[in-house]
């Protein structure tokens, strides 16, 4: 029956055009939309996971950047300092806040490093400057080239204005970009010397990030201490809860245009064969035979629509970092598995009214004259 | 000789009350191995119904239908693909073939529904094909092949699974007077070689002498069960009580399609030397 489905859709070449056009486009919908959150979750945590801290240390309670807040006392960081397998304990201070370039306006994370710091800074540096050091500014380079600055330019951060003094690689995301300041600028601008928003630390060699974390809030009051690793899935599930009502709406629109397109090509296509069906039921086919035709037929529509919406999207992969520095898609095997899945659903679902006509299809008719 | 299908005092009825039609009323027919049995019939006598029936495709109001023993009439749904596949061989008007597939995948299908696994069903579609002279078109779409050839592969069909019973509906209607007659002789040889029963429901006259019987089918039910004769002078084949003229000569009795043909055969037994 494989062959009579795959020879039923290839006889018509127009209408499986139209049937795979239709499936990978809604599949392409549901793949992109999936591979932009999950780039963007990536870039999110970028300077997380490239801070070189392995350890977040944060005031009580708080376990993410993203719209939250966090306030430690200087003296923490002396305390921190004092665990045992803790090597280096970097302050910064952070906040979101927009970035003023010309009339150019992008949102940032902000953040203060000091001039000695072991942890937090810009990580690839594409030109000038690492330590942004007093009134200056390592700038993500794409955020930079929109803004039409390079080195020297200017920009207002938080109401001051600063050069910039580097341009940084991979710092800039869909949610925003990342923007290194110094320290005591970050201070002066908070007018706040006694406080910063996060201990990064670097743990001694051998020592197990979860258990100096560990050592770390038994030691140290009103602190919460995670390795980058859980810090970082703390941040990816805050974007997500943020955007999963969005994916959902986004992926039932792709469902429901897939399983229109499905349900209409297989629905024509088994009814324009129906004279040859009822044949194969006159000459012995049971419908359970003719329903494995129908099936199989939308299965093998929905695969092909599949690898070419897969295609498509890993090309998208590739070109749209050419077009946006910020946009960054990744195909994650969950999204694929997804997608697989609901593919095969479209399938079963778009095959069920072709399959209840056929089962009440007369055998009889054969016999009759047209 | 025990029959292989028979047909007992089956009706059949379709709707009720004032809109009550009574398609076949109270018909029998037993059927022999390798018989060739021809129904006739005026538009909607019931041909179309009776070969329904006798195909397992519909129920009977009354009677039974048994093959090889089995009545058809008390299986269930779920039994009659498999009974049909195994027992009966269909062969339509329009060939039936599907448009999607080849000759030879068009004849492997039918023995796969049976259970036959791809390699042996390409092997006896091959051997049915290439006995019927389709060698040569074996992986020909329906659409490029002419209508002989057609009906040529819609027998290799009904004949895959090797079924005791081959019923065809109106096999000569959508070809030329010349294949048309091949296509009966074809099915004559089936029907004598391999024992297996033909059952054709058809228009043309021209079949007739193919057949061993001719049924007459009107109103429903069969008005005359007429035998056939061949004219001794032309060939033709004739139902006795239809024919022009007859005549005894030395106890047997002989049939005629005309005057002419009567007045010759006198003629010639005239001139034949008397014997010693």
């Amino acid at each position: 029956m494989i062959r009579l489905a795959w020879r039923n859709l290839t006889q018509n070449p127009a209408r499986l055009l139209i049937s795979l056009g239709g499936v990978s486009v809604a599949l392409v919908l549901m793949l992109t939309l999936d591979a932009i959150f999950t780039g963007m979750e990536q870039r999110v945590t970028a300077f997380i996971d490239r801070s070189g801290a392995d350890i977040f240390v944060s005031q009580q309670d708080v376990r993410n950047m993203h719209m939250a807040s966090s306030s430690l006392a200087r003296g923490q960081q002396a305390r921190v300092k004092s665990v045992a397998g803790v090597a280096s304990v970097t302050p910064i201070l952070y906040v979101t806040n927009p970035i003023l370039a010309g009339k150019d306006r992008s949102l940032a994370y902000i953040i203060g490093v000091p001039s000695d710091a072991k942890a937090g800074g810009p990580w690839e540096i594409e030109s000038g400057r690492e330590d942004p050091g007093a009134g200056g500014v390592v700038l993500d380079v794409g955020v930079a080239a929109k803004a039409g600055i390079g080195l020297g330019g200017e920009v207002e951060i938080l109401g001051d204005t600063f050069e910039v003094v580097g341009l940084s690689h991979g710092t800039a995301s869909m949610a925003g970009s990342v923007a290194f300041i110094s320290l005591d600028d970050f201070a002066d601008l908070r007018q706040d010397s006694d406080t910063v928003s996060f201990l990064l630390v670097e743990t001694a060699p051998g020592e197990a990030p979860e258990q100096v974390a560990a050592g770390i809030e038994a030691r140290v009051r009103d602190v919460t201490a995670m390795t980058r690793q859980e810090f970082a899935r703390q941040e990816r599930k805050v974007v997500r809860d943020m955007s999963t009502d969005i994916l959902a709406i986004m992926n039932i629109v792709g469902f429901l245009i897939g399983l229109a397109v499905m349900a209409l090509t297989v629905y024509t296509g088994t009814l324009s064969r129906r004279a040859e069906y009822g044949v194969l039921k006159a000459l012995g086919a049971r419908n359970g035979k003719l329903a494995a035709t129908v099936v199989w037929q939308a299965v093998i529509s929905v695969s092909l629509g599949f690898l070419i919406a897969l295609i498509l999207t890993s090309l998208l992969t590739v070109a749209t970092p050419l077009a946006s520095a910020s946009l960054r898609l990744v195909i994650g095997l969950p999204s694929v598995a997804k997608v697989v899945v609901t593919s095969l659903v479209i399938a079963g679902v778009a095959s069920l009214l072709p399959i209840w006509q056929m089962a009440r299809l007369d055998p009889a008719t054969v016999f009759r004259r047209r | 000789m025990d029959p292989i299908l028979e047909m007992n005092h089956v009706s059949k009825v379709y709707g009720e009350g004032a809109t009550e039609v009574k398609a076949v009323q109270d018909v029998s027919l037993a059927l022999e191995p390798g018989e060739v049995v021809l129904v006739m019939g005026p538009s909607g006598s019931g041909k179309t119904t009776l070969l329904s029936m006798l195909g397992a495709l519909l129920r009977p109001s009354q009677g039974e239908i048994r093959i090889d023993g089995t009545d058809l009439t008390r299986l269930s749904e779920s039994q009659l693909p498999r009974l049909r596949l195994q027992n009966f061989g269909f062969i339509f008007q329009d060939f039936n073939l599907l448009s999607a597939l080849t000759a030879l995948e068009n004849v492997m299908l039918v023995a796969q529904l049976a259970g036959a696994r791809n390699g042996d069903a390409r092997r006896r579609a091959v051997e049915i094909l290439t006995d019927f002279g389709l060698q040569g078109r074996l992986d020909f779409l329906p659409e490029k092949l002419s209508g002989g050839e057609k009906q040529r592969v819609a027998i290799a069909r009904a004949l895959i699974n090797e079924p005791a019973v081959i019923l065809a509906d109106e096999p000569t209607a959508n070809l030329d007077s010349k294949i048309g007659f091949e296509i009966m002789r074809l099915l004559r040889q089936i029907a004598k070689e391999q024992r297996r029963s033909v059952v054709v429901v058809s228009h043309d006259q021209r079949i007739r002498e193919i057949a061993d019987r001719v049924l007459w089918l009107e109103d429903g039910g069969f008005k005359t069960l007429a035998a056939m004769a061949s004219d001794p002078v032309c060939g033709m084949a004739i139902e006795k009580d239809r024919a022009a003229a007859s005549l005894t000569w030395e106890g047997a009795e002989y049939f005629f399609c005309s005057r002419g043909c009567r007045a010759e055969f006198e003629a010639g037994l005239r001139s034949a030397p008397l014997p010693a």
